[in-house]
C-alpha cells in the first residue's frame, strides 16, 4: 500500500518536471540560438584600468545617471528614432556636428571648400582622430562608411533622404551602380563629395548618423551583432549594454574634440519604472516631467520648481486633410474648420497651459527663420460659419459623413482629439466620428491617402525649413500625406532648395509658408515641448531640440 | 504509460506547425507590415519595396515559410526587424524569459502559500472572520486590475515610507521583487483561495471523511491528508495551466515596475509588427502550454487511482 508520503512525493516532482520541462525546452533552444553573449563586455582596455570580467571599476571622474530606452539599432547607417541617435551621437562621430545653437560646426573635418556651383565639398580632416582602439581615421574610412550605408544588402531606411544627394548614391542604393561615384578620396585627409545641384541644405544632411564614420574592421569582422562592440570616435564608448537593463557609456580617452568630456561614466537605466520617484530617491539625476506631474513641479513655491528645464522641440501637432476628399476638396471649409478651434482654449484646459499652441505650420522658435508674423487663423465661429455657407456645399448638412482618424494604444481617444470634435460640433454644428486605428495600419492607410482627416505630429530631423516645408507639402514628396499639390509653391520649393544666399532662401520659405497657410491643409494646434527636472548637482545639461552630443558638455560636482 | 507520453508528445510537432502556419500568415495578410512602421511617415514606396525584397517578404508565403521552418529546425529564429534590429531573436528573448518565469513562479509560489492556506481555513472555519477575509481576498484579487493595485503600491512603499525600491529587476532574491509579485501574485491568491475553499467544502461532508473521523484519526491528518488530498485534483489543473502561463509577460505590470520581461517585449513586437519576435514568442508559449498541459495529465495518474492510462 502506498504511504502518503510517497504519494505526494511523485505529484511534486511531476509538477517540477513539468515545471522544468517546459523552461528547460523553451531555455534550451533559445540558448542554442542565442550563444552571443547577452552581456556586453568592455571593448577595448582602456590604458588606465584593465576591467575584470564582470567588474569594471568606475574611473576617475563622475558619474551621471540618466533614464533610457532600448535603442532600435546602435548601427549609424540604420538609424531612425531619436532614442538609438541619442548614444549613437555619442559613440561615433562624422564630418560635421550640429552645436547647442543649431549650427554646422567642424567636427572630423576641420574644414571645408565648396565649389563655385556649389555642387562639390571637399573636406579636410583632422589628422587626430582615432578610433575608439586607437586606430587612425582617414578618408578611405568614411568612403567605406557611406558605401556600406548605401548598400543594398545594408537595407538602410535613412540613406536615400540624407545621402540620396550624392551623385551615384541613389543608383547603388537601386543597383544600378556598385560604387557611390560621388565620394572620392582624394588623400588620407581629404575627402571630396559631389552632390547633384546646389542644394543649400547638404551640409545638414551630413550631421546625420548615416553619414558617421566606421571602422571597417570592425564592423566586417562583427557580423550582425557588431554593434555590441563598437569602434566609434566620439566622445564616449559603449562600455556595457545589457538589453532591457542598463547602457553604461564611458569617456573616449583619445577624443579629438573639444570640450573633453568632463564625465568618466554615464549610465542609462533602461528598466524604466517610476521616473520622478528613482529621481526624487537620487537615483536618476534628470527626468522628463508628465502631465501628471506638471503642475505641481511648475508651482513656484515648490522646490522641484528650481530643477526645472522647458525645452522647446522642433515640433507641431496637426489635423491634416485630405485635400482630394470631400468635404475638405474646397478651401473655404478647411479655412472654416481651422478657424472653428479654439486652441488657446485647449492648451489652457487640456494641457494646463504647459504648451503653446500653434498658428503656424513650424513652430515660432527655429533657429535663423523667423515666421510668427506670418497670418495663421483666429479663433472665429462667426467668419466659420459664413465661410461654409459660402462653399460649394452651403451647409453642413450637405457634406458626407467625416471621421477624424487616430492612432492609439485602444482606450479612449486623447482628450485633445475630443475637445476638437466637440468644438466643431459647438461652433459649426458637424459631427465628427473618431477612429483609432494601432500605429501599424494607421501608417498603411495614412500611405494609401484613405483618410479625410487625421491627426498626426511632425518633428525636425534638421534645423532647416526644408525639413518641414519641402518633405511635407512638395507635391511629389512621399511624405505629403494630404495631396496637398500647388505648382507654384512646388516651384518656389524646388528655388529654395538650391538658393544660395541664406537670406533669399529664408524669404522664399517664409513665403511658402504663409502660401500654405493660405490653403489650409492643415489645422496647426500645438508645437511640442518637453519638460525636464535636472538635478542642481549637474552642470552644462542640454536639451537640444535636435540630437546632438551633448554629454561632453555635462559635468557633475556632488 | 510510457507510450502514452510518446503518443502525447508526438503532437507537439503537429501542434507548432499549425500555430506557427497560422501565426506566420496572420501577420503577413494582415494590415500594417514591419517594413512600414520601419520607416515611419516618411515611407517612399519604392524604398519600401527594396528593403521587403531584401527582408524576402515579397516572396510568396509557402516559400518565406518554409524558409522560416528550415531555419528553426537549425536553431536560427531569425533576427528582431524593427524593435532591435538585428538582434538574434533567442538573444532578445532569452534573457527577459528568464526574468519573466523567476517573476510568475514567485506570484504562482504566493498564490499557493497564501491562497492554499486561507482557502483550507475558510471552509473549515466556515461562517468566521477567516472565511469572510477570505472572500474579501478573492473578490478584490479578481476584480482589482493590476494597475490600479501598482501604482497604490508604489505610493505607499516605494514613495512615502521608502522600505521597498520603485521599480527595476535584481533577481528573485531581491527586495525589487516584492511589490511585482504582489501585483501578479494577487490573481493566483484569489484562484487558489476560493478553488480550495470551494471543493474542501465540497469533501469534508463525504462519507470518507466521517468514516477517518471515526476511526479515530487525529483531525490533521484527517483534513490534510483525505480531504485536502481528494480535493486537490481540481488545484492541480490550475496549478498546471498556470505552470504554461509561466512564459507569459505581463505588460503592464512590466512598465510601472520596469522590469525587462517578456511582456514588454511580445506588446512592442506585435505593436511594431516585427514577426520573428512574434513567431518565436508564439511558438513559446505553445510549447509552454502544451507541456504543462502534458505534465497534469500524468500528474492525474499519480493523484488519482480512478485514472490510468494505457
Amino acid at each position: 500500500m502506498f504511504g502518503e508520503r510517497r504519494v505526494w512525493i511523485i505529484v511534486i516532482a511531476v509538477v517540477v518536471a513539468g515545471l522544468l520541462f517546459s523552461c528547460i525546452g523553451g531555455f534550451g533552444y533559445l540558448w542554442y540560438q542565442g550563444r552571443g553573449r547577452l552581456r556586453v563586455r568592455p571593448a577595448t582596455p582602456a590604458p588606465a584600468a584593465t576591467p575584470k570580467p564582470g567588474v569594471t571599476p568606475a574611473p576617475k571622474g563622475a558619474t551621471l545617471n540618466l533614464p533610457g530606452a532600448d535603442p532600435p539599432t546602435l548601427d549609424p547607417a540604420l538609424t531612425t528614432d531619436a532614442t538609438s541617435a541619442e548614444y549613437i551621437v555619442e559613440i561615433f562621430s562624422g564630418l560635421v556636428t550640429l552645436n547647442s545653437d543649431m549650427e554646422v560646426v567642424p567636427d572630423i573635418a576641420k574644414s571645408w571648400e565648396v565649389s563655385e556651383d556649389g555642387k562639390v565639398y571637399t573636406f579636410h580632416l583632422r589628422d587626430d582622430v582615432k578610433f575608439h582602439d586607437g586606430m587612425p581615421v582617414t578618408a578611405h574610412d568614411f568612403k567605406y562608411s557611406i558605401e556600406r550605408a548605401c548598400d543594398p544588402r545594408t537595407a538602410s531606411p535613412v540613406a536615400d533622404a540624407y545621402l540620396g544627394d550624392i551623385v551615384g548614391a541613389k543608383d547603388k542604393l537601386k543597383g544600378l551602380a556598385t560604387e557611390v561615384s560621388g565620394v572620392r578620396v582624394i588623400d588620407e585627409h581629404t575627402l571630396e563629395i559631389e552632390i547633384d545641384a546646389p542644394k543649400a541644405y547638404f551640409l545638414y544632411n551630413l550631421t546625420y548618423p548615416v553619414a558617421f564614420v566606421l571602422d571597417e574592421r570592425n564592423v566586417e569582422r562583427g557580423g550582425r551583432t557588431w554593434t555590441d562592440h563598437p569602434n566609434g570616435t566620439g566622445p564616449f564608448r559603449l562600455a556595457e549594454y545589457r538589453l532591457g537593463e542598463k547602457i553604461v557609456l564611458e569617456r573616449n580617452e583619445h577624443y579629438y574634440g573639444e570640450p573633453k568630456p568632463a564625465l568618466a561614466r554615464v549610465n542609462y537605466i533602461l528598466a524604466g519604472g517610476s521616473a520622478m520617484t528613482m529621481y526624487e530617491t537620487g537615483e536618476l539625476d534628470a527626468v522628463p516631467v508628465s502631465l501628471v506631474d506638471i503642475e505641481r513641479v511648475m508651482d513656484p513655491t515648490n522646490p522641484l520648481h528650481k530643477e526645472l528645464t522647458i525645452a522647446r522641440t522642433l515640433s507641431t501637432y496637426y489635423l491634416g486633410f485630405n485635400v482630394n476628399k470631400p468635404p475638405f476638396d474646397d478651401v473655404k471649409v478647411r479655412k472654416a474648420f481651422n478657424m472653428a478651434i479654439d486652441k488657446q482654449k485647449i492648451v489652457d484646459v487640456v494641457y494646463k497651459k504647459t504648451v503653446p499652441a500653434a498658428n503656424t505650420i513650424l513652430p515660432p522658435y527655429f533657429p535663423n527663420y523667423k515666421n510668427e508674423d506670418l497670418e495663421g487663423y483666429p479663433y472665429d465661429p462667426e467668419k466659420a460659419k459664413g465661410l461654409i455657407a459660402e462653399s460649394k456645399y452651403e451647409d453642413v448638412s450637405n457634406f458626407p459623413d467625416i471621421t477624424l482618424y487616430i492612432t492609439g494604444r485602444g482606450g479612449a481617444p486623447p482628450r485633445l482629439i475630443e475637445a476638437v470634435v466637440e468644438m466643431l460640433k459647438q461652433n459649426l454644428g458637424v459631427e465628427v466620428s473618431i477612429q483609432m486605428t494601432d500605429w501599424a495600419t494607421f501608417l498603411m492607410d495614412l500611405a494609401t491617402g484613405q483618410y479625410q482627416m487625421f491627426s498626426l505630429g511632425w518633428i525636425a530631423d534638421y534645423p532647416d525649413p526644408y525639413d518641414f516645408l519641402d518633405i511635407l507639402f512638395h507635391s511629389e514628396s512621399v511624405t505629403n500625406h494630404t495631396n496637398y499639390a500647388n505648382p507654384e509653391v512646388d516651384h518656389l520649393l524646388e528655388e529654395a532648395r538650391v538658393e544660395q544666399d541664406p537670406e533669399k532662401r529664408m524669404e522664399l520659405y517664409r513665403k511658402i509658408e504663409q502660401m500654405i497657410l493660405d490653403d489650409a491643409p492643415w489645422i496647426p494646434l500645438l508645437h511640442g515641448v518637453d519638460y525636464w527636472l535636472t538635478k542642481p548637482y549637474v552642470k552644462g545639461m542640454i536639451y537640444p531640440p535636435i540630437i546632438i552630443p551633448r554629454l561632453k558638455y555635462v559635468s557633475v560636482s556632488k | 504509460m510510457i507510450a502514452y507520453v510518446l503518443r502525447r508528445l508526438l503532437w507537439l510537432p503537429v501542434l507548432l506547425l499549425s500555430v506557427s502556419l497560422v501565426t506566420f500568415s496572420l501577420g503577413l495578410y494582415g494590415p500594417g507590415d514591419p517594413v512600414q512602421v520601419l520607416l515611419g511617415q516618411r515611407a517612399d514606396p519604392e524604398l519600401a519595396e527594396r528593403i521587403r525584397h531584401e527582408w524576402g517578404l515579397d516572396r510568396p508565403l509557402s516559400v518565406q515559410f518554409a524558409g522560416y521552418v528550415w531555419r528553426a529546425l537549425h536553431g536560427d529564429f531569425g533576427a528582431s526587424l524593427v524593435k532591435y534590429r538585428g538582434q538574434p531573436v533567442g538573444r532578445l528573448i532569452g534573457k527577459r524569459l528568464l526574468v519573466t518565469v523567476q517573476l510568475n513562479l514567485v506570484a504562482i509560489a504566493l498564490g499557493v502559500a497564501v491562497g492554499i492556506p486561507l482557502g483550507l481555513a475558510a471552509a473549515l472555519k466556515k461562517g468566521s472572520w477567516i472565511d469572510h477575509l477570505a472572500r474579501i481576498v478573492v473578490i478584490g484579487g479578481i476584480s482589482i486590475p493590476g494597475f490600479v493595485i501598482a501604482p497604490i503600491l508604489m505610493f505607499i512603499f516605494a514613495r512615502q515610507l521608502r522600505i521597498l525600491p520603485p521599480g527595476g529587476w535584481g533577481g528573485i532574491f531581491s527586495l525589487k521583487i516584492v511589490m511585482p509579485a504582489l501585483v501578479l501574485g494577487k490573481g493566483p491568491i484569489a484562484v487558489f483561495t476560493r478553488q480550495v475553499r470551494a471543493n474542501m467544502l465540497e469533501v469534508l461532508p463525504k462519507d470518507y471523511i466521517r468514516t477517518a473521523r471515526a476511526k479515530g484519526l487525529p483531525e490533521r491528518m484527517v483534513v490534510i491528508g483525505h480531504a485536502l488530498k481528494n480535493a486537490f485534483i481540481p488545484i492541480f489543473t490550475i496549478l498546471g495551466l498556470m505552470l504554461g502561463g509561466l512564459v507569459e509577460g505581463s505588460f503592464i505590470t512590466e512598465t510601472i515596475f520596469g522590469i525587462p520581461g517578456i511582456g514588454r517585449l511580445g506588446f512592442e513586437a506585435f505593436w511594431a509588427r516585427d514577426y520573428p519576435i512574434i513567431m518565436a514568442l508564439t511558438l513559446l508559449v505553445a510549447v509552454a502550454y502544451a507541456l504543462a498541459n502534458l505534465a497534469v495529465d500524468i500528474g492525474y495518474g499519480f493523484l488519482d487511482p480512478r485514472i490510468r492510462y494505457t
